[in-house]
């Protein structure tokens, strides 16, 4: 689990273009939107295409991301219970 | 009208009401580094395309050396902006997320540029800019056209004062801009105005 909270820190990074985050600046237990990370509704488009990409997930249900993007901790242990690669 | 402040930026040089300032790197980054010396508190910029971050720089140098206050809301000032290219550049990175159908995942975040008037509004919106936002594209740098379209901005008698652009990208690495801070009361007619962007773009 701890391998991929800091996978996942490394491809949020990638994926949302945060030039001046480094992996060690994120808490894993923080909100990633709102006061967090300060991520916005594309963001969170983003982090769905991610999902997809590299872990085959697809949400059914884009409303999902709300609960499953609450905080690094909760979307890797959705990751985990859900992936297919 | 009058010009009050101008800038006109290549990948080659940049100048501010004149004078030339330095520059350091090449393509993107250097619109990077220019960002962290003189800029550096709106992380937004990076996940802006070319385009955007081309139109934010150059407002941001531009906006700097006017003598008022900033981030103050107004309505009467309109951003202006024209390119030939579009947003070609934010098109072709999107299309590169869609042109494999095995590896089919559309970038939202790409595609949200794939228009080219998104810039004016990220500048509208970093500023408080609530006047008039428009982007045109032409067939080539047409100053003629340009204060045309400046002139009808002045149309709206609530608009005092535009910022102007012509912000052209056609790769990461070519680029050309010219930007002026156009207030309404001044010497200078649409023609006047046309001649002046002319011989600005010339010594581009």
């Amino acid at each position: 689990m701890k391998e991929l909270i800091e996978e996942l820190k490394v491809k949020i990074i990638e994926a949302l273009n945060l030039e001046e985050v480094r992996p060690e600046d994120i808490d894993e237990n923080a909100s990633l939107f709102g006061d967090g990370l300060g991520l916005d509704s594309i963001d969170a488009l983003e982090l769905i295409v991610m999902m997809e990409r590299n872990y085959g997930i697809k949400l059914k249900d884009p409303a999902q991301g709300k609960e499953i993007f609450k905080s690094i901790t909760v979307m890797a242990d959705y990751i985990q219970k859900n992936r297919t690669k | 009208m009058r010009i009050k402040k101008w800038l006109s930026f290549s990948p080659d040089s940049l100048s501010l009401n004149g004078e030339t300032l330095g520059v350091v790197g090449g393509g993107v980054e250097m619109l990077h580094e220019l960002y962290r010396r003189k800029v550096g508190d709106y992380p937004k910029f990076f996940k802006m395309d070319m385009l955007g971050k081309l139109g934010f720089v150059a407002s941001e140098l531009l906006l700097q050396s006017e003598d008022a206050p900033r981030f103050v809301p107004r309505e009467d000032r309109s951003v202006v902006f024209c390119n030939r290219s579009a947003s070609l550049v934010a098109d072709r990175r999107y299309q590169e997320t869609i042109s494999d159908a095995d590896n089919y995942y559309p970038s939202p975040a790409l595609f949200v540029y794939t228009l080219p008037n998104i810039v004016t509004g990220e500048i509208a919106i970093r500023n408080k800019y609530y006047g008039e936002t428009s982007f045109v594209v032409l067939e080539k740098f047409d100053p003629e056209q340009i204060a045309m379209h400046v002139a009808a901005a002045f149309q709206d008698p609530v608009c005092q004062s535009q910022l102007v652009g012509w912000t052209e990208c056609s790769d990461e690495s070519h680029w050309q801009c010219l930007m002026l801070l156009v207030e309404r009361e001044g010497e200078l007619d649409r023609h006047g105005l046309a001649a002046t962007l002319e011989r600005m773009f010339t010594s581009l």
